[in-house]
């Protein structure tokens, strides 16, 4: 058994990960870098440990310094939570080497799914489809060239050591081609230190559905169904549901048998999502595999009603899955929404930064909110701009949708701007609530023009601006802000 | 009266007791306080919940469910917006957003053409190449490699060629 975990991650997740250990009557260690001292999951565990200053590099992603924290905190355990080294075979060699637990797969699982083109060639081996694309013989521009004529255009290009959409490209016609690869191989090179690219085709009006699955150390391999992500900017998921509009009982069976099949063709262990595309047709092809925990894993929690944070310190001190799972005991019950508030301009998606002046989050019947920010939090440039998840159960999608607009309608921020609107817009549109949409849902909004503010916004910033003192005078100012409002009147 | 602006929109604002004079027409209405805080307003009986933080000349305000932030003073003019890609600020090349100069491919001096790469800017997971809107010769480049920059900073200036 776990005794003292280490979450080798900040914001949401760490805060997520140390709610169900202090659950479990584990002990929790925070990690953080210099300038992230103040940082909401610093304060959430039981201790927490610098990683010293320096760019991230130096800190959350350097792996002697995990190791460093973990011996000087005495922690059992290393939860890598998502992003930063949650997909290292190295750390998590490092971790099995200095005889601690490491909550995740074995680092070879790992391996053999991070090489995007030699998880194509596993999966096509263990029977799993594959988006048609280039093989791993292709390798310079003549060979990808010839393969993209096959493939047909449009086609993406994309890094064989990549992941989140880094290095990614489309391209319409073969002309473009070489200036796409260069460009995919140099990004390639800078990010991952491996410059491989091959090329995928571009399905038209394609959904994004993936399962997520769960292995023990005792041969046992399940699935958990599916979640729909097809809402995304920049190829990054912003809504996900559960379950998906687009499955019918025999292709959620086929799917949930590949992505079972794809797990154990690499001897997974633990918590691991499974991506597919699925095209026009239905036909769907395996994507990629997450080798972690996935952001949008509360989904399933809340239809499944279990804790899958749990389960992966289960498995990581050496327990079998429960009974319920391998017999397909489980049920998926209602329907649930994950929304991600990023800080975030809402119509061209650049990341904001600056201090988040007020917080309130959203609460109520089926709401959950999964964040790493506070009153107070400075949201910065160095790390992610994921504020918070939203996440909502009801007992069926339509009821989900209108309790998801509920609780956006109650969510106060000031100071960052954030895509609150864009995901209003998603959840309101047609196309959304017919349930058939693909991942262009984004780019077919209609462009929204932001209404003007109330009687009641305006008479509230002329308050403010009234009020005497600066700062957060309107907030926490004199009781009778009239005394001090001459001055602005005049 | 002041002149209060919310991006396009602004109005005319003139505070009574009890009362707001918006463009010209009256809206009575009632503050409703907790700690001294703002935390509603009662117009014509109904109640907007409502939360306001001043920063300087601007207040962020969020009331029934949507965020505004506003400003005092003239209207900022069409076309000024900060929104857009790499935007342009007379001869500048503006960063569209914070982050951090990963590697700037142009020399001061050197002649470039319109959609030429100048630098790459990144921030968080994104890499974005910020180019050149016109054909000229760069100026200005003040930033080094690993820099961080602010939105709205200056990254670049390119004289019109011939200039």
């Amino acid at each position: 058994m776990i005794r003292r975990l280490l979450v080798a991650n900040r914001g949401e997740i760490a805060v997520r990960v140390f709610r169900t250990a202090r659950e479990m009557g584990i002990e929790t260690v925070a990690v953080y870098a210099e300038d992230d001292a103040s940082a909401v999951h610093s304060g959430r565990a039981d201790r927490a440990v610098s990683l010293g200053a320096g760019p991230v590099s130096e800190t959350y992603l350097s792996i002697p310094r995990i190791l460093e924290a973990a011996r000087a905190s005495g922690a059992d355990a290393v939860h890598p939570g998502y992003g930063f080294l949650s997909e290292s075979p190295e750390l998590a060699r490092a971790v099995e080497e200095r005889g601690l637990s490491w909550v995740g797969p074995p680092p070879s699982s790992i391996e053999e799914m991070a090489d995007k083109l030699r998880a194509r060639a596993r999966m096509r081996a263990a029977g799993v489809p594959v988006v048609p694309g280039s093989d791993e013989n292709a390798r310079d521009d003549e060979a990808l060239s010839s393969a993209a004529k096959e493939i047909g255009f449009p086609v993406l290009v994309k890094a064989a050591a990549g992941g989140g959409g880094k290095g990614m490209s489309r391209v319409e016609a073969a002309s473009e081609l070489p200036g796409a690869l260069a460009e995919g191989r140099r990004i390639a090179a800078a990010a991952f230190g491996d410059d491989r690219v091959y090329l995928e085709k571009l399905l038209g009006r394609a959904r994004h559905v993936e399962f997520q699955i769960f292995a023990d150390r005792h041969g046992n391999t399940v699935h958990l169904f599916e979640r729909e992500c097809s809402v995304q900017r920049r190829h990054q998921k912003i809504v996900e549901e559960t379950p998906s509009p687009a499955l019918d009982a025999a292709l959620r069976r086929a799917m949930g048998e590949a992505a079972v099949a794809a797990a154990r063709s690499v001897e997974y262990v633990g918590a691991g999502t499974i991506e597919f595309l699925l095209d026009s047709e239905r036909r769907f092809y395996f994507l990629e595999m997450n080798t972690r925990l996935q952001v949008e894993h509360p989904i399933t929690e809340a239809t499944l009603g279990l804790d899958l944070v749990r389960w992966q310190l289960e498995v990581a001190g050496g327990a079998a899955l429960p009974v319920t799972w391998r017999s397909e005991g489980l049920a998926p019950r209602g329907h649930a929404i994950e929304m991600r508030l990023y800080a975030e301009d809402p119509v061209d998606f650049l990341p904001r930064s600056g201090s988040l002046e007020e917080w309130i989050e959203p609460a109520g019947p089926g709401v959950r909110v999964d964040s790493g920010f506070e009153r107070g939090s400075v949201v910065g440039v160095e790390y992610d701009p994921l504020l918070a998840k939203l996440v909502v159960h009801a007992a069926d999608r339509p009821a989900a949708i209108e309790r998801a607009l509920r609780a956006l309608s109650e969510w106060v921020v000031l100071g960052v701007e954030t895509n609150r609107p864009l995901l209003e817009a998603a959840l309101c549109s047609a196309e959304f609530r017919s349930g058939d949409y693909a991942t262009d849902l984004v780019a077919r909004l209609p462009r929204r023009e932001s209404g003007a503010p109330s009687d009641a916004a305006w008479i509230a910033a002329a308050l403010s601006f009234a009020a005497k003192a600066a700062g957060t005078a309107a907030v926490a100012g004199p009781a009778d802000p009239w005394g001090a409002a001459n001055g602005w009147r005049s | 009266m002041s002149r209060l602006t919310a991006g396009d929109e602004a109005r005319d604002v003139r505070l009574e007791k009890g009362s707001a004079e918006l463009d010209g027409r009256t809206v009575r209405f009632r503050e409703i306080r907790r700690g001294g805080a703002l935390v509603a307003l009662e117009i014509g009986g109904e109640v907007h919940p409502v939360r306001a933080v001043r920063e300087g000349d601007r207040v962020f305000v969020a009331c029934d469910g949507s965020t505004y932030e506003m400003r005092r003073g003239p209207a900022i003019a069409p076309g000024a917006s900060r929104r857009g890609s790499a935007g342009e600020h007379g001869a500048g090349l503006l960063a569209p957003m914070p982050g951090r100069v990963r590697k700037t491919l142009v020399r001061r001096g050197e002649r470039i053409a319109k959609g030429d790469v100048v630098l790459i800017l990144e921030a968080m997971k994104m890499e974005h190449a910020i180019r050149a809107p016109r054909d000229g010769i760069v100026t200005k480049l003040d930033h080094h490699d690993g820099d961080l920059v602010e939105a709205g900073t200056v990254l670049a200036e390119i004289a019109a060629d011939g200039t």
